[in-house]
């Protein structure tokens, strides 16, 4: 009787624990139920934006200046025809009404009954109100019977508002915040998430003893690489079912206009994510290594911890003002760039320097990294008992 | 088939100050069942692992059909480690598939071998059950079948028979003798239930301290080790009939002026017997054969 023929070609052999490591976390209730709750949060984010803040029905409007005013009957008429409320307030001087503006009490100012100005931009809505109530109120008060045709259609052809906005910016700035805002949330989430993941699983091995079985087949970083790629994979596809639902969701409920650009940012903070969970798994995976029991990680994971927290509350900050030293920074250290870049990339601040430059950064790290990563596991992983130090496993590699 | 042997050959190794193999070297033949015996500590499982390559050595080396022993190889190789282990929460076959396929095994053949596999074990019932709902001697048995699922061509097993009932045991005997007798798998398996080996083992390699203390077969063993000792059974003799014989010593009294004696390398067995037939009945006249268990005191007390 003739044994099976080993299957030589060994280099698949971190595939075949990968796929293991992939299913039986598929088939997990935790995933499901991780996935389910981050849509959730997701729909009622979109659905927030959608209906809810600013208010599509209601407008306040600051007013300056009385004699080419339009009269604030026909505003309040106008915004009662498209089923909005009008809040107007008055103000002595443009600047007044400009500082209200940009305080943001007020959502835009009309000076002169000529001039609408809003911050960033005008809500649509509000500016065919406005357009609406002024035209009417310029062909009612020049329209004559006395008047040629030419005459008419001169009338007719003024453009009664001219629409300003004050820091004029990229109209899709707020659409943009909106994307970073929400990818830092998904890639903090899947960092944090899938690198315990990992852990947990070498630890899992470490514990129930079976690593010992394991390295008398394959090689501890083939164990290792398949670990990482196998959770890192199932993130990944949670990572991009989420970003899916969420384009799409914002696009059925118009809660915003999802410019292409945006897609790309998606796409790039896939890619991101891919990398900098390649440097933090192999953080995790060194911790877990490093304790014998489930109850010791939490303690061992603290550094890690604290350095994906910290790049998690820069990359937050980076949303409302990306061009700061500290912003910057983190978007090319290897730690933190997975979180920070993708937020400057989706704001437009970041330059194709920085760009390469941070992933040439995580790129060179994680091929630092990962051999480093895999030798202490190595020497940490068939230490059962207790707590191993990390000196010693040091030590051991050298 | 003598280079299917696995040789090991003087493995050392020390952690930290500790020296746990010094110099360990010894041969596992092709179709043979050795038995790996010693006190706590001595290095068995040090020895197991390194053969697994679990384990760098300092120095010394595996070998294989003449062969320095690689990782493709190892492939080839069955692992019962002392500390059990598998997936508590992943299910039975499963599991058996999937380390049949890091032993290298096409999905098809792993697939196959696993449900011959869990069939031999007796557990294939509960091949599709998670392994931690399995009763401990069912969860033995997947173990068991975890080390034999691709077929190994040497199999190395850490006290494979600690937890089992008798039944289990009897089993297990009769499974570790077929990979042997068919195949010609060598086969090396620690344990400290030494009437066990002592049934079950071709050879016996005695370890003690980090170092090789005896190897051989049983009677080798007992030829080298052990005293010569002889059981007599006696009626009507007087108190020390035996003094004329030189280099007779007694060892136990048992009544009647019986008794267990030891002879001297020299002294003359039949000599004996002659002189105890004078002396009254002789009811008995036996070599009283040392078991394992009291040679290992022996070696490990000397």
């Amino acid at each position: 009787m003739n044994a099976p023929e080993p299957d030589i070609s060994g280099k698949r052999m971190w595939l075949i624990v990968a796929r293991r490591d992939f299913w039986v976390r598929l088939r997990d209730k935790g995933f499901v139920i991780s996935t389910a709750l981050t849509m959730a949060v997701l729909t009622v984010f979109v659905l927030l934006k959608a209906y809810g803040g600013s208010g599509a029905e209601n407008f306040r409007l600051a007013i300056v200046g009385e004699g080419q005013a339009v009269p604030t009957s026909e505003l309040q008429a106008q915004a009662h025809a498209a089923g909005a409320t009008l809040t107007l307030q008055r103000f002595a001087d443009a600047e007044a009404a400009k500082a209200a503006v940009q305080a943001g009490t007020a959502d835009a100012a009309l000076i002169d009954g000529t001039d609408l100005i809003g911050s960033h931009s005008v809500a649509p809505p509000l500016v065919v109100i406005v357009e609406a109530a002024a035209s009417r109120h310029l062909i009612a008060g020049n329209l004559n019977p006395s008047l040629t045709p030419e005459q008419v259609g001169a009338v007719l052809d003024t453009v009664p508002v001219a629409v300003h906005t004050i820091a004029p910016t990229d109209p899709n700035l707020e659409t943009n915040r909106a994307v970073a805002f929400v990818a830092v949330l998904l890639l903090y989430g899947q960092l944090f998430g899938y690198g315990i993941a990992v852990a947990t699983g070498v630890i899992e091995e470490k514990a129930s003893r079976i690593v010992e079985i394991l390295l008398a087949a394959i090689k501890p970083r083939e164990l290792l690489a398949g670990k990482v790629v196998g959770v890192g994979a199932l993130g990944l596809l949670q990572l991009v079912w989420i970003s899916i639902y969420a384009v799409v969701l914002a696009s059925v409920t118009g809660a915003m206009h999802v410019p292409a650009h945006a897609l790309g940012t998606i796409a790039i903070s896939v890619g991101w994510f891919a990398l900098g969970f390649a440097f933090y798994a192999s953080l995790f995976a060194v911790a877990g290594a490093l304790v014998a029991r489930m109850e010791e990680l939490q303690n061992a994971i603290v550094p890690i911890n604290l350095l994906i927290l910290a790049s998690f509350f820069i990359s937050i900050g980076a949303v409302q003002s990306p061009d700061t030293t500290t912003a910057i920074t983190a978007s090319l250290l290897p730690f933190s760039s997975a979180l920070a870049m993708p937020v400057r990339i989706a704001v437009g601040s970041a330059t194709l320097g920085q760009i390469v430059a941070s992933l040439a950064i995580l790129i060179a790290s994680v091929a630092v990294l990962v051999p480093f990563a895999g030798r202490l596991y190595s020497n940490a992983v068939l230490r059962t008992g207790s707590r191993v130090k990390l000196r010693e496993v040091w030590r051991a590699t050298r | 088939m003598a280079e299917d042997a696995l040789e090991l050959i003087g493995l050392s190794r020390r952690f930290g100050d500790l020296v746990a193999l010094d110099g360990v070297s010894f041969d596992v033949p092709a179709g043979a069942i050795v038995g790996f015996v010693g006190p706590n500590g001595a290095g068995k499982t040090t020895t197991m692992r390194i053969a697994l390559g679990v384990l760098e050595p300092d120095a010394g080396e595996v070998r294989w059909r003449g062969r320095r022993v690689d990782a493709t190889m190892r492939r080839r190789f069955g692992y019962m480690p002392e500390e059990r282990g598998l997936y508590p929460k992943m299910r039975v076959l499963e599991q058996l598939v999937y380390l049949a396929r890091l032993h290298g095994l096409t999905a098809v053949d792993a697939r196959r071998r696993a449900a011959e596999t869990v069939e031999l074990m007796g557990v294939q019932v509960r091949a599709k059950d998670r392994l931690e709902k399995l009763s401990l001697g069912n969860q033995q048995r997947v173990q068991l079948a975890a080390a034999l699922v691709h077929e190994p061509d040497v199999l190395i097993l850490d006290e494979p028979f600690s937890g089992l009932d008798p039944v289990g045991v009897d089993a297990l005997s009769a499974i570790l003798r077929s990979p042997a007798d068919r195949r010609g798998v060598p086969v090396v398996f620690s344990s400290h239930q030494l009437d066990l080996v002592e049934r079950l083992c071709d050879a016996v390699v005695l370890i003690d301290h980090g170092s090789i203390v005896a190897e051989g077969s049983i009677k080798e063993l007992r030829d080298s080790r052990s005293r010569r000792l002889i059981r007599i059974e006696i009626t009507g003799a007087p108190e020390g009939w035996w003094d004329v014989v030189p280099g007779v010593e007694l060892v136990e009294q048992l009544p009647h002026e019986s008794g267990v004696f030891e002879l001297a390398a020299d002294a003359d067995d039949q000599r004996l017997l002659d002189i105890a037939r004078r002396a009254g009945q002789v009811l008995m006249f036996a070599p009283v054969h040392p078991t394992l268990a009291e040679l290992f005191r022996e070696v490990v007390r000397s």
